[in-house]
């Protein structure tokens, strides 16, 4: 290829040409903040804002009818450790997180490799992913009912063992927190199943093919190959239920309805109960400050893992 | 090790495996549909129920197939005037649809300044934006309920859009940064430099470019906000402006009053638009999830 070769160009036109690609570059700037104004405007006032005031709010001493005055150090984070029930909002709240983590990756993985190649597999994955295009409030209600002691679960239960069953699912303490993790499984084991579907079905076939011809049985092909190539997706996924376990509150809302201590279901109800049952406004802040704390904490954790896995694997 | 691929015996060992690798497909499928089945046991629950009175639903076994299809009509009326349901409907429907017109659209506008222009740092920009996501929403809830009782937007109309609206505004932003970031150059250089003004060649280059991630992205967001109990209950508990699940769930907190057949028939109700929008919309539906990951 030739050099290119430019003409001569003046001092005087290069330095005019200099200056209004400056000027046009500014203007193209103004005219984009302009374009992102609206947008930042509304995060800014009603996201960003809030966090700030939340997290000065959690150090003061603030109640509904107090002024907002008083500086209160770390007295609401001290104060969280006296919650007499606070013991059961930490067991709680570490099964969800246990059975988030756990149990939809697992039944959806579970699920994805059954249904891959099945014949009317899309039929399959439309309704199992069904429940969770329902609001959690009205999945909520129908499991209330389901776990009724006259309900579904018991019925069907009665009728196996042949004797009848009125077990209150939803108002011993020993239950219901399995009860409705149980149903936050069902409604979201459908998006684990199609997001893992999605990520296999960006594995290569040749490895599995080769294997196959090989001998190697399913569980190697599986172990060897898929689960490797499939751990950015599965990470994703945890990402997501873990935050979901974290903040779980429509379903709990709902589905403990008829439990006498719904408070301590998990951190999020209990941000809610002291927050606008209690009316303890400074106490509810701080809670707020360490749930996003523990969010944050563990999503970055699990993107580090994420980033470690995606390096071994290129 | 050499394989001499003439050899009848090894070509008769393949297709053995071969056909060993077709035949579980039958059983799974078998397995598969049991367990829809077991899966599906709820939903086979809300359509006996629905067509049950009071009185047939507490007599009879909550399995059994009911009487006639007749008290439906009456579970519907019952759901919708008990519970406030028809005005709820009408204000989540109101909510849903412009909060997530509005969020993608000034998400849009927004992922057109950052990618499509010449802005210094934009990717601080960016981040200053989605910096609003990071949070649990449990971290908006004290400073919102607190500035909406100030400001007079507790209870309003008007504010719940605009809360909407922020809130649905920084994954889409995250989405459409990446969609529109990958359409040529080209295509805005040269109509810029036919005497285009930036708004036609966001509003007629771009954003038609990114149509199919504009409506995945609308759907996830309507979807959210008709799904929303939280904020609604917090910002908007009177009957005028407050939510289709908040009123759902008052409804079912007063279950002792209200029949089951009832509060489950308006659970249904409740479902019934974004259940009609993923029946149809099923193929933006799955590629937002592509998005999203």
């Amino acid at each position: 290829m030739q050099a290119p070769q430019t003409p001569p160009i003046s001092a005087a036109i290069r330095a005019e040409a200099h200056r209004r690609e400056v000027a046009a570059r500014r203007r193209s700037g103004r005219v984009a903040l302009v374009f992102i104004a609206p947008a930042l405007a509304l995060v800014a006032l009603f996201l960003l804002l809030p966090v700030l005031f939340n997290l000065g709010l959690s150090f003061t001493r603030w109640q509904r009818f107090s002024g907002l005055d008083e500086f209160g150090g770390l007295m609401n984070y001290q104060r969280l450790f006296m919650v007499p029930y606070l013991s059961e909002v930490v067991i709680n709240t570490a099964m969800w997180v246990i059975g988030a983590i756990t149990l939809p990756l697992a039944f959806g993985l579970g699920l994805a490799l059954l249904l891959r190649g099945v014949p009317g597999e899309g039929l399959f994955k439309a309704l199992f992913f069904l429940p969770r295009v329902l609001a959690p409030a009205a999945v909520g209600t129908i499991w209330f009912y389901v776990y009724a002691p006259d309900g579904v679960i018991n019925t069907l239960a009665g009728a196996a063992v042949g004797q009848e069953i009125d077990y209150g699912w939803l108002f011993e303490s020993h239950t219901i927190t399995p009860a409705i993790i149980m149903t936050f499984v069902w409604q979201t084991l459908g998006i684990n199943m199609v997001l893992l579907l999605l990520g296999m079905a960006a594995i290569p076939r040749d490895p599995i093919e080769a294997a196959h011809v090989d001998g190697a049985s399913s569980w190697q092909i599986f172990r060897h190959i898929i689960w490797p190539l499939l751990l950015p997706t599965v990470f994703v996924v945890t990402i997501l239920n873990v935050i979901a376990g974290f903040t779980a509150f429509d379903l709990i809302w709902v589905m403990g309805n008829g439990y006498p201590a719904q408070r301590s279901l998990s951190l999020a109800v209990f941000m809610y109960y002291e927050t606008f049952s209690n009316s303890r406004w400074a106490f509810g802040a701080a809670i707020a400050v360490m749930l996003s704390a523990l969010v944050i904490l563990v999503s970055w954790a699990l993107t580090v893992m994420q980033s470690r896995v995606e390096a071994r694997i290129r | 090790m050499a394989v001499d691929i003439s050899d009848p015996a090894f070509l008769e060992g393949l297709k053995r495996k071969e056909r060993a690798r077709q035949r579980p497909s039958w059983l799974r499928l078998a397995i598969a549909s049991l367990l829809l089945v077991a899966y599906l046991v709820p939903f086979y629950y809300l359509f006996v129920t629905i067509f049950k009175t009071t009185d047939e639903y507490l007599r009879s076994s909550v399995l059994d197939l009911p009487n006639s299809l007749a008290p439906f009509w009456d579970n519907v009326v019952q759901a919708w005037t008990l519970g406030g349901m028809g005005r709820a409907s009408i204000n989540s429907m109101s909510y849903a649809v412009l909060g997530a017109g509005l969020a993608t659209a000034l998400a849009a506008a927004a992922a057109y300044g950052l990618t499509r222009l010449k802005l210094r740092s934009a990717n601080a920009w960016f981040m200053l934006i989605f910096a609003g996501t990071l949070f649990p929403f449990q971290m908006f809830l004290v400073p919102l309920f607190f500035g909406f009782q100030r400001t007079g937007l507790i209870n309003s109309w008007g504010g719940m859009v605009l809360v909407y609206t922020a809130i649905c505004i920084p994954f889409p932003l995250l989405v459409l940064r990446g969609s529109f970031g990958a359409i040529a150059r080209e295509i805005d250089e040269a109509a810029r430099i036919e005497g285009a003004s930036e708004w036609r060649v966001f509003a007629s280059m771009i954003v038609p470019n990114a149509k199919g991630a504009l409506i995945a992205l609308f759907l996830i967001q309507f979807t959210f906000i008709w799904n929303d109990l939280l904020f609604s209950s917090i910002l908007a508990g009177s009957p005028e402006v407050r939510s289709i699940m908040v009123a759902l769930q008052a409804l079912q907190g007063t279950y002792s009053s209200t029949g089951p057949n009832v509060v489950v028939t308006a659970s249904l109700l409740s479902s019934v638009p974004t259940v009609l929008l993923f029946i149809f919309l099923r193929r933006y539906f799955m590629s937002g999830l592509q998005l999203g990951t």
